[in-house]
């Protein structure tokens, strides 16, 4: 199958690549670029596990072809992690408040929870159920999650706060 | 050793003893996406497997063309059962002491079956060559309740056990039957029922659910030709069973396969048994010589991995006017699929069900449990490891509140 020439942004990383025009985002980035971090877990766009922030929206990587994210800046879970290999405040979160048991969905789940806290830096918590309502979890019930996005919020509002 | 005297946090934290907060030290990993889970894996010259799944409930199979398959660019090998057969593989042992089919042998007992394994160079090229395997099935009537398997009339499901009039839990009374499982007292339960001032019945359906983990089930199989050594990562709950089914199949000796369980997206019982995926996988690498992928989408996960549950209760509660119970016996349809690949905690094949009599102070009870097949997908496992305990809870509860409801539970009457 024809391949289509295109280039795009992978966790403040360029990138150009060929892809047929029906590889999915998913694949591309787990197979073509070894980041392994977003996982597949319904192939449907039902459960989350592949989201991924793309141009400032968290997107169902399973559910966009690569060619739709050409141009596009992509971070996923991996680019959450600072520059000197320092957990993300939500990332830090989720350890502390145990909201994770299998880890399967934790890298959606976790990046869905950084554009939320964007869109929204001090959610309730029926903002922040809402809000990662596109994610499932089969382990922990959710509380734990719902906990740690509420204690990263926290933390970054002080962060914020303090820098003002 | 020091001689000051601690705080209480000082202490608990130094000895980090029983209700000291943990952070679990795979969640480092986990929360930066550096887990490792089965589809993460990537071997040299891996290849990607896939199957060709029946649509059908029941149906002959007739004819299995690979040409088209085989032509696409890409596609290294199209296995089915008449591929297997000279190696004896295409049917394995279940952990219920039944068989299973690995590739479907002139007959699919079930909707999503595996009929054929496509092996290609990436999963792309293998669904496009799943696509193009032709099959043709010659449809029968599927028996899917399984309070007719036992009828007179009803349809042979298991042509491979015809003739057997015993099977791994003891004498088989029809050709759809599995077992019957026995326990506790008839003539004394049965004398206690009919001398009764109160009984009450009632049906009580558990149906078949699905443990559905977030992550599907999947492996990676790679035989090193050189030295006869096989290993095999995957979504394994239980490796050794695993190793067991492998050696005995294949023939390689124990010593000689590595089975290994890397990070598991969830298992609830589903990642338990052995599936004809593992073993596909495994002669894909030992045909085609490198590693063979297989995981399945969600769609095969919910349609052929194992089921947990579809228990068909009728019991009876017998009490006395005040409410005290004197008896208790129930009879349990368990729907096991068209192959029973239920995982049991003990040589019993119902699991813990005996403990259905719960915590309540009943003097005589009574429990027999019949295993049929249907034309559904092989199951029974013990989802949340319950072994059968929580069809028992429900059960027992359940007609407890139905005595209660009829104004003779513990605590008498409770009339609105």
């Amino acid at each position: 199958m024809a391949e289509t020439h295109i280039k795009l942004t992978v966790n403040h990383r360029d990138v150009e690549i060929l892809a047929e025009p029906r590889l999915l985002l998913i694949h591309l980035l787990r197979e073509k670029l070894g980041i392994t971090g977003p996982h597949i877990g319904c192939d449907t766009s039902h459960c989350g596990a592949c989201t991924v922030d793309m141009n400032g929206k968290s997107v169902k990587s399973c559910t966009v072809f690569a060619v739709q994210a050409s141009g596009a800046q992509i971070t996923t879970i991996e680019g959450l992690v600072g520059a000197d290999g320092s957990l993300h405040p939500l990332q830090e979160a989720f350890r502390e408040h145990h909201g994770l048991q299998c880890g399967f969905c934790t890298p959606g789940m976790i990046t869905r929870a950084y554009r939320l806290l964007q869109e929204n830096p001090n959610p309730s918590e029926g903002e922040i159920r809402q809000g990662i309502s596109g994610n499932l979890c089969r382990c922990t019930g959710y509380l734990t999650i719902v906990r740690a996005i509420r204690a990263a919020a926290e933390q970054l509002s002080n962060a914020r706060e303090a820098a003002e | 050793m020091t001689t000051e005297t601690q705080s209480t946090e000082e202490r608990t934290q130094k000895l980090e003893g029983l209700g000291t907060r943990r952070k679990r030290v795979e969640d480092v990993r986990f929360t930066q996406g550096k887990g490792n889970y089965i589809d993460d894996f990537k071997l040299s010259g891996m290849l990607f497997g896939a199957f060709v799944r029946s649509p059908y409930g029941h149906a002959r199979v007739k004819s299995i063309n690979k040409e088209g398959a085989l032509a696409l660019p890409g596609v290294r090998a199209v296995l089915t059962a008449e591929d297997l057969k000279p190696l004896k593989l295409h049917w394995m042992p279940t952990l219920a002491g039944d068989v299973q089919a690995v590739l479907a042998d002139e007959k699919v007992l079930f909707q999503g079956q595996e009929v054929a394994f496509v092996v290609a160079e990436d999963r792309y090229v293998a669904a496009d060559a799943v696509d193009l395997v032709e099959v043709e099935y010659e449809d029968l009537p599927a028996l899917v309740d399984p309070n007719q398997s036992m009828a007179a009339a009803a349809l042979v499901l298991r042509d491979d056990l015809q003739g057997k009039t015993s099977g791994a839990h003891g004498p088989r009374k029809h050709h759809n039957h599995i077992f019957t499982w026995e326990v506790g007292d008839a003539e004394g339960t049965a004398r206690a029922i009919s001398d009764a001032q109160v009984v009450a019945t009632e049906r009580i359906v558990y149906q078949r659910v699905h443990p559905c983990p977030l992550e599907t089930c999947g492996c990676v199989a790679s035989m090193d030709k050189v030295n006869g050594h096989l290993t095999v990562w995957g979504t394994f709950q239980a490796p050794h069973a695993v190793r067991t089914v492998a050696s005995l199949i294949s023939g390689i000796p124990e010593h000689k396969i590595r089975i290994v369980s890397p990070d598991i997206g969830g298992g609830f019982g589903n990642k338990v048994g052995v599936y004809p995926g593992y073993i596909c996988s495994i002669v894909g690498s030992i045909v085609l010589g490198v590693p063979v992928k297989w995981v399945e989408d969600r769609m095969e996960n919910l349609q052929a991995t194992a089921f947990a549950r579809d228990y068909h209760m009728s019991g009876e509660i017998a009490a006395t006017q005040d409410g005290r119970v004197t008896a208790l016996r129930v009879h349990v349809l368990a729907d096991h699929g068209a192959f029973d690949a239920c995982a049991d905690p003990t040589k019993y094949p119902a699991g813990f069900f005996s403990i259905c009599t719960g915590s309540y102070d009943i003097p005589v009870a009574h429990v027999t449990v019949e295993g049929v097949y249907t034309n559904k997908a092989p199951g029974g496992v013990a989802y949340r490891c319950s072994f059968r305990v929580t069809e028992a809870s429900y059960f027992i509860e359940r007609m407890i509140d139905v005595l209660a409801q009829a104004g003779h539970g513990p605590g008498g009457s409770t009339a609105p």
